[in-house]
């Protein structure tokens, strides 16, 4: 059995494979010949083990739960604390917004998500404009230089937030950019950098080469043809970079926490925290807390559900290839 | 240490290119257009390059070199050596945070891990598996607070999950947000919200097992064990490679689900139970409760990074075969 695992058999194997795929006649007959080649032939239905059917009903469970969950949690925004502590699967009476509201005023809500927004959007934008002419550099020019700065920029991905808190707010602090959301998109920025880079370096290297070449060769320039003919084919990439930063600002919670010291200034994940620490002392209001959560959540909801397939890509670019 | 992370970063690159870096650039080596663009390195590369350096490198260098001086951020930073590491190896609260981080790197990597190969096999030709990919991914766009929060809602005392034991003869529930539980807890919802994220990545590997080695099994008479032993294993561990090095790096910035679980104690800090060397290093240089010690903050902040670092040397090493062509 183990010499199934040896390189020789491996090639064996895969060329008895391919006439099988091919449907080409080999010496064994082929049991069941109409059937060959598409995903749903019977080898790959043959295994209907009791194991299997319990995977997929535990998988469909996860996803009902997961549902029931994310709605659960909109429909508690719409009720008062007293009524969802009496019964936490109670359905609201009636649609009006009061914990919205309150949490709109009370809570900083507004600000917070007014903050949010200008921070997440200014920021992403920014990195995606920054990174995006480093990794078509990155990604043309060959050579032991570039490699290198490649790789100065990958380091980044695998140092912690936590390291850079304490020099990043003692820095900061000198030139007066703590508690400022000036300085709170500087950060998101840099500390964005390798990621993009990495991911739109990737997705340069795989356009296809020829427009370029054809660009270059009717005489237009390096510049040009990165304005003219890349960007509009990276369109894509570009927009999945973009909008994954914007995913990772919305939520980033720890720099934030750290950089930020006054109310108004707070972004959302940051007065999520306040509110939950300011009902330690003036009694739980779960409705709006509840409503806070909806505020965090739904602007991802509606951004999966626009451009759900490309994330799950942009996300794995790389690991399935 | 940047030498071992810059390993590290090749590695990860070199799987994630996949089988032709340098062709494109081969191609063209020499050309007009090649000599242009090596021109505009300083305009192209230049702005992310002084951002990314001035605001990701330099502190983390400053990191180091703070770690080494005892400084509670205004007045003079004194060089201390070695003592900041000492003391904090000494102090039973980085040891429980420290404790902590690991559990999550470990027991919750393996746990989530075992779970996302299981869940990517089975969701592999089921019927509506795109429906059950998209659902389970989506936890890994929510903020980590969100989950703190629904957690500290579902498990107080009069929360969902007791009204649902209540009814199945359980009298008296645990207690399940008491110091001592939460950190378990903790641990239950990180499987629960990041095995998913996981799962996509594993399938991303699974399916681009080409069908006949499938057929090639079922006509060879394989058992599913032997399929999954001698075929699906073998062409996916690099996958299993990239998704081990990911959770190494993003398990040990877990904070904010910790730092709002189940609500929050009086003074606004988690129980020191279920600290991470994330909470440690943001509580000893920010609470406001003692002086602040940026020098052991520092110094726990650079032994997570160490961490990570032999970690994801030692993962690349171990991780490492004979690339299976296919």
């Amino acid at each position: 059995m183990s010499t199934l695992n040896k390189p020789a058999s491996r090639t064996t194997m895969r060329r008895s494979a391919k006439t099988a795929a091919t449907g080409e006649s080999g010496p064994p007959k082929r049991p069941r010949k109409s059937a060959s080649g598409t995903a749903s032939s019977p080898a790959l239905r043959a295994d209907r083990s009791p194991l299997r059917t319990v995977g997929i009903v535990v998988l469909w469970l996860i996803v009902a739960l997961s549902i029931v969950m994310l709605l659960w949690m909109l429909m508690q925004a719409f009720r008062d604390t007293r009524s969802i502590l009496s019964d936490p699967w109670g359905l609201p009476t009636s649609l009006a917004p009061d914990n919205f509201v309150r949490a709109w005023t009370v809570g900083d809500f507004a600000t917070a998500t007014f903050n949010s927004v200008i921070t997440t959007g200014v920021s992403s934008l920014l990195t995606v404009a920054l990174a995006a002419p480093a990794a078509y550099y990155l990604s043309r020019v060959a050579g032991r230089f570039t490699q290198g700065l490649t790789m100065y920029f990958i380091l980044g991905l695998g140092i912690p937030a936590q390291v850079i808190l304490i020099p990043l707010f003692v820095m900061l602090n000198q030139v007066y950019l703590t508690d400022s959301l000036i300085g709170l998109n500087l950060v998101y920025i840099g500390v964005s950098m390798p990621f993009t880079v990495f991911l739109l370096t990737a997705f340069f290297r795989s356009l296809p080469l020829e427009m370029e070449e054809a660009a270059a060769l009717d005489g237009a320039s390096a510049l040009r043809t990165f304005v003219r003919i890349t960007l509009p084919l990276a369109k894509g990439g570009i927009l999945t970079a973009f909008v994954l930063e914007v995913i990772s600002h919305w939520n980033e919670t720890l720099l934030a926490l750290t950089l930020i010291q006054s109310t108004e200034k707070y972004t959302l994940p940051v007065a999520l925290i306040s509110f939950v620490q300011q009902q330690t002392y003036s009694g739980a209001d779960w409705g709006g807390l509840f409503a806070g959560l909806c505020i965090v959540v739904l602007p991802m909801l509606i951004i999966y559900i626009w451009l759900g397939r490309r994330l799950t890509e942009g996300l794995t670019l790389g690991m399935g290839k | 240490m940047s030498e071992v992370d810059a390993n590290a970063a090749v590695d990860t690159v070199l799987l994630a290119d996949g089988a032709k870096p340098a062709k494109a650039a081969r191609r063209e080596a020499g050309s007009s257009i090649d000599r242009q663009r090596k021109k505009l390195l300083i305009p192209f590369v230049g702005p992310a390059f002084i951002l990314y350096t001035i605001l990701f490198v330099v502190p983390s260098l400053a990191a180091v070199w703070i770690s080494f001086h005892s400084w509670s951020g205004s007045g003079p930073m004194e060089f201390v050596g070695g003592e900041n590491y000492v003391r904090v190896f000494k102090d039973p609260l980085f040891l429980k945070s420290f404790g902590n981080t690991l559990l999550l790197l470990f027991v919750v990597g393996i746990a989530i891990f075992v779970l996302a190969f299981a869940m990517s096999l089975v969701l592999r030709d089921m019927a509506g598996r795109k429906i059950v990919r998209s659902v389970i991914f989506f936890p890994h766009l929510i903020n980590a607070l969100v989950f703190g929060v629904l957690a500290g809602f579902i498990f107080n005392p009069g929360g969902i999950v007791n009204t649902l034991l209540g009814p199945l003869g359980v009298k008296e529930p645990p207690a399940w947000l008491a110091q001592e539980n939460i950190f378990p807890l903790i641990m239950v919802t990180l499987v629960a919200t990041t095995t998913g994220y996981y799962t996509t990545i594993l399938m991303a590997g699974v399916d681009r097992i080409p069908p006949y080695y499938y057929e090639d099994c079922a006509l060879a008479g394989a058992t599913a064990f032997q399929r999954l032993r001698y075929v699906i294993l073998p062409l996916t561990w690099d996958v299993f490679g990239t998704c081990a090095v990911l959770w190494t790096i993003s398990s040990v910035k877990i904070f904010e689900i910790i730092w709002v679980f189940g609500g929050s104690s009086g003074a606004g800090i988690p129980p020191t139970q279920s600290w991470t060397t994330a909470v440690y290093t943001y509580v000893t240089a920010f609470s406001g409760q003692s002086t602040p010690s940026y020098g052991a903050a520092t110094a726990s902040a650079v032994i997570s990074l160490a961490l990570v670092s032999v970690l994801v040397v030692v993962l690349r090493r171990a991780m490492r075969r004979d690339a299976v062509e296919f």
